[in-house]
């Protein structure tokens, strides 16, 4: 069998520091790539690994079988039943996650090094010998029918998944990640075991791994891990036909803050200009208390708490999304600003300044993603899944600094054109209802883009255990998780 | 803000037996400056980064009497800007050197922290030192930052059942003391907070001698020395008013609290013990009452999992969870969602027998040994984040612990016996010091 082997590496150089970041490539028996930082400070080890099994890849009348196959990566697994399981991660602190957003499976595995052995051939016999007995398929069931009533509670989930299925119409990316009550009760066995078998194959996985392991360490535990796989092709998603719904749609609840989620074609992340559209981003929407509609929106008239946007890059589409709650009576006005404050950006670009503060913020805070194993691994898979090479590491704040003026005014006024705006509003408003026509659908079940359910079976609970602390000032956890 | 578990720790142990090549110096080093501020530095220098966080001994207990939310209000308008920093040129100056900050504010204290590159650290302290005392409190900037912290609470609380029921469950848990007041404060308090009220507040919390620097990262104990004498040492001291101890009478009877709305979409069974906190613990209680969490409900190998959700099948999700880092009381959770068709009554009674099966008989070895092995995991794991690196000493510092207790840590949760877990499930899991919360949806919302 052709071995792991080093067959690149990359220096990310911190500024003018002597530090730096070394990234390896490992060149993998099946086409695996394997991206690895090595760093004996501390005795533990991260990775993340994603598959081609994300929740695009449901069938049509079957949404929800992505989640529902990736709750089931630690529910048991070769001799070991769901307990059995859980108790040999749970004996050697062994954290395990399994995280399906709408491309791609996403694992995530943080070990001590003494474990780390357990821990990958844990991860390989989950992999290649899952279970799926039917009390953990039954419990999962429930848990998933839980989770899917309690997202009916929360407007930005309701908002996020009307939004989907209005931008996206008939692709799969329309329909939500944690499926529907009636698709997720109609999902058995065959439905489950069918998915991982066509899903969770050798190729195409992306992994990254950081910490306390030397390379032919690693090159054993990536192969107990992954060796089991088989190596047949993962299959291919259908590209994206006709996109957004320009205009309002409301979907009613009982809350006080009704939540918009608003959006509109963004750039695939291999457009050539998809670099000037992240900054462009960051400077309307993107840049925390730095952009203009925390300015306009927050700032100058304390209308929300929070609001953004971000680009996001999907395999087969490029979408830019934002979010923003405020109080019933404040929504029309809330959405006139930010209509103008696209409109105005459209129409002039950004001013030298704000271009170059956006280039020292985004070139500058690029290193905080690599100051800890389980934040490398997340921003090096994050690389890893929109297909750049590891030599972008190096390349990356050189892309950024070479934006110019001219670059953000065209694709500002390419990408923020306020008509093109599809807004869905969770909550019930009569002044947002009142400006625009229902869009079709709008009373029906909706869908998508919920934050993916882990597969940790013990999530936070509904608060407990947890100081009653209003969270840190500025933007919650939607937001892009990693630098582009 | 995710550091409600653990205290995390020195690693010396651990990390004995790895490769000397990037092996590093885990000790920590504490100093004051002549205007009383305490200063601690922790060394990680995996990279060129720091973590800078000001935590003040400042929080919603200290709210004056009708102004709930005053603490966590004064936290948004530290970013509101002086006279050499107007409007928002605090967070634009940080985001312009490539820098992320933030603040949050609980019951017991208010902390602000940037993440920055490490030649950026004496820019930030420059900027908390000008803030700590030349904030601009105009009538405008409070009038703005009222209505945005009014959103806040709307989008954490009002808009959310769960965090409504755990409002009023803490209301009801404390008879008079302030953590029965949420850190954001009543809406109808927040409103009556105003540029006078705010400036009495600054005056009277936020000084040098009121905090506690902590920083962690690629530096340098003379170099945290050197910078934080030249931004912080100029900023006088102040004459402090003392905090209120407030009384917490022991409760004569259970509380329950029967919530039905139409915003529900699963019941939930919720119960808060008040229950000791790490700095009113006995050497080794609050420790038991940790490992007593994790054994519970801590993860899917717990006793409430094993039994409420795979065995019995009454419940979807059920845990437990101890949060012991404050100054007065602590608080001890637990937590059921029942599957469709189960009584909450029945499910209650099935999370009262293992609560009670606690305090029969000490837990099982092997049991006792995982539920260890998970804390003293996540010290480890904590220690892979800067911030979370820092965040353990600050908040062990600010509510009165000291740096020994945090790497003493892993061993004192080594040391925890079983026995000591069955007597801390007998002392502080009792009921007459709980209240009991159902969270149901109106009738015809849940099938």
């Amino acid at each position: 069998m052709k071995r792991w082997l080093i067959s690149l590496v990359v220096l990310l150089a911190f500024g003018s520091t002597a530090q730096a970041v070394e990234v390896k490539s490992l060149a993998a028996p099946k086409g695996e790539q394997v991206w690895f930082v090595e760093d004996h400070t501390l005795p533990m080890i991260a990775m993340t690994v994603a598959l081609p099994a994300g929740s695009a890849y449901d069938p049509a009348a079957k949404p929800g079988l992505a989640a529902f196959t990736a709750s089931l990566l630690d529910e048991g697994a070769g001799k070991l039943n769901s307990t059995q399981f859980q108790t040999a991660l749970s004996n050697r602190a062994i954290r395990l996650s399994a995280t399906p957003d709408r491309d791609w499976l996403i694992i995530s595995i943080v070990t001590l090094t003494d474990n780390a052995k357990d821990a990958f051939q844990l991860l390989g016999l989950a992999l290649s010998h899952p279970r799926f007995d039917a009390e953990a398929i039954n419990r999962v069931r429930a848990q998933m029918l839980s989770g899917l009533a309690q997202e009916d509670e929360d407007p930005a989930t309701v908002a996020a998944k009307g939004f989907s299925r209005a931008y996206f119409h008939d692709h799969p990316y329309a329909h939500p990640v944690n499926g529907t009550p009636q698709s997720v009760a109609a999902i058995g066995a065959g439905d489950l075991k069918g998915f991982a078998a066509t899903h969770w194959v050798r190729d195409n996985v992306r992994i990254a791994v950081s910490g306390d392991v030397d390379e032919k360490t690693l090159a054993g535990l990536l192969a107990s891990a992954f060796g089991g796989l088989p190596a047949r092709p993962a299959p291919q998603l259908p590209a994206v036909g006709r996109v957004g719904q320009p205009g309002v749609q409301v979907i009613p609840m009982p809350v006080p803050q009704p939540t918009a989620i608003f959006g509109l074609p963004g750039l695939m992340r291999n457009d050539p200009d998809f670099i000037p559209a992240y900054v462009a981003n960051y400077i309307l929407g993107g840049g925390g208390f730095s952009s203009r509609l925390m300015g306009e929106v927050r700032e100058k008239r304390g209308l929300t708490y929070d609001v953004d946007t971000s680009l996001q890059d999907y395999r087969k589409a490029g979408v830019v999304v934002g979010q923003v709650a405020t109080r019933a009576n404040g929504m029309r006005q809330t959405l006139d600003v930010i209509r103008q404050t696209f409109a105005d950006y459209a129409a002039d670009g950004p001013t030298d300044k704000e271009l170059a503060d956006a280039k020292t913020y985004l070139t500058g805070s690029f290193p905080l993603a690599f100051s800890s194993n389980v934040g490398i691994v997340g921003q090096l898979n994050a690389f890893q899944r929109v297909g750049l090479p590891v030599g972008y590491v190096d390349k990356r704040n050189s892309l950024i600094d070479a934006v110019t003026v001219d670059d953000v005014k065209r694709v500002a006024k390419r990408l923020f054109d306020p008509a093109k705006l599809t807004i869905v509003i969770g909550g019930s408003l009569e002044a947002a209802r009142a400006q625009a026509a229902p869009l079709p659908g709008a009373d029906k079940p909706v869908a998508a883009s919920a934050p993916p359910r882990s597969t940790d079976p013990h999530p936070a609970a509904p608060n407990a255990g947890k100081p009653v602390t209003p969270k840190p000032l500025a933007v919650p956890g939607k937001t892009v998780p990693h630098k582009p | 803000v995710g550091f409600s578990k653990t205290g995390i720790a020195a690693l010396l142990i651990a990390l004995a037996g790895i490769a000397p090549a990037r092996a590093q110096d885990t000790r920590i080093f504490q100093f004051a400056l002549q205007n009383g501020m305490q200063v601690v530095v922790v060394p990680d220098h995996r990279a060129p980064i720091v973590t800078q966080m000001l935590w003040y001994r400042v929080g919603s207990v200290d709210d004056p009497p009708g102004l709930s939310g005053m603490a966590h209000f004064f936290e948004h308008m530290m970013f509101r800007g002086t006279p050499t920093m107007p409007s928002d040129q605090f967070a634009q100056t940080v985001a312009r050197n490539g820098g992320e900050d933030n603040a949050f504010t609980t019951h017991d204290y208010t902390c602000f922290y940037e993440q920055i590159a490490k030649d950026r650290l004496r820019l930030v302290m420059g900027l908390d030192a000008d803030r700590m005392v030349n904030l601009d409190l105009s009538d405008a900037n409070v009038n703005t930052e009222r209505a945005v912290v009014l959103e806040e609470r709307r989008m954490r609380t009002d808009n959310d059942p769960q965090s409504l029921m755990r409002e009023q469950m803490d209301a009801a848990l404390q008879l008079s003391h302030p953590y029965g007041r949420p850190v954001i404060g009543w809406p109808e308090e927040i409103r009556h907070i105003g540029r006078l009220e705010a400036r009495d507040f600054y005056l009277h919390h936020y000084a040098p001698n009121n905090a506690i620097l902590v920083v962690a990262g690629d530096v340098t104990a003379e170099e945290v020395r050197t910078d934080a004498e030249s931004a912080y040492g100029k900023v006088p001291a102040r004459t402090l008013v003392p905090r209120a101890e407030f009384a917490q009478p022991p409760r004569l009877g259970e509380t329950r609290l029967a919530v039905t709305r139409p915003d529900v979409k699963v019941p939930v069974f919720t119960r808060i013990y008040r229950v000791v906190s790490y700095t009113g613990a006995k050497p080794g209680e609050a420790e038991a009452l940790e490992v007593l969490a994790q054994l519970m409900g801590g993860d899917a190998t717990s006793l409430f999992y094993k039994e409420l959700v795979v065995k019995r099948r009454l419940a979807s999700d059920a845990g437990a969870a101890y949060s012991g880092y404050a100054r007065d009381s602590g608080e001890f959770d637990v937590y059921a969602v029942p599957r469709p068709g189960v009584r909450l009554d029945v499910l209650e009674q099935a999370v009262d027998a293992i609560i009670k099966a606690y305090t029969v008989a000490p837990p099982g070895t092997a049991d006792l040994e995982r539920a260890k092995t998970q804390l003293v995991a996540d010290a480890t794991y904590q220690r892979d984040s800067q911030y979370s690196l820092a965040s353990a000493y600050g908040q062990a510092l600010v509510i009165g612990l000291t740096a020994d207790d945090v790497e003493e840590w892993p061993q004192r949760i080594r040391a925890v016996t079983g026995e000591a877990v069955q007597q801390a499930a007998i002392h502080d899991l009792i009921k007459r010091e709980a209240v009991t919360g159902i969270l149901t949806p109106a009738p015809g919302q849940h099938p």
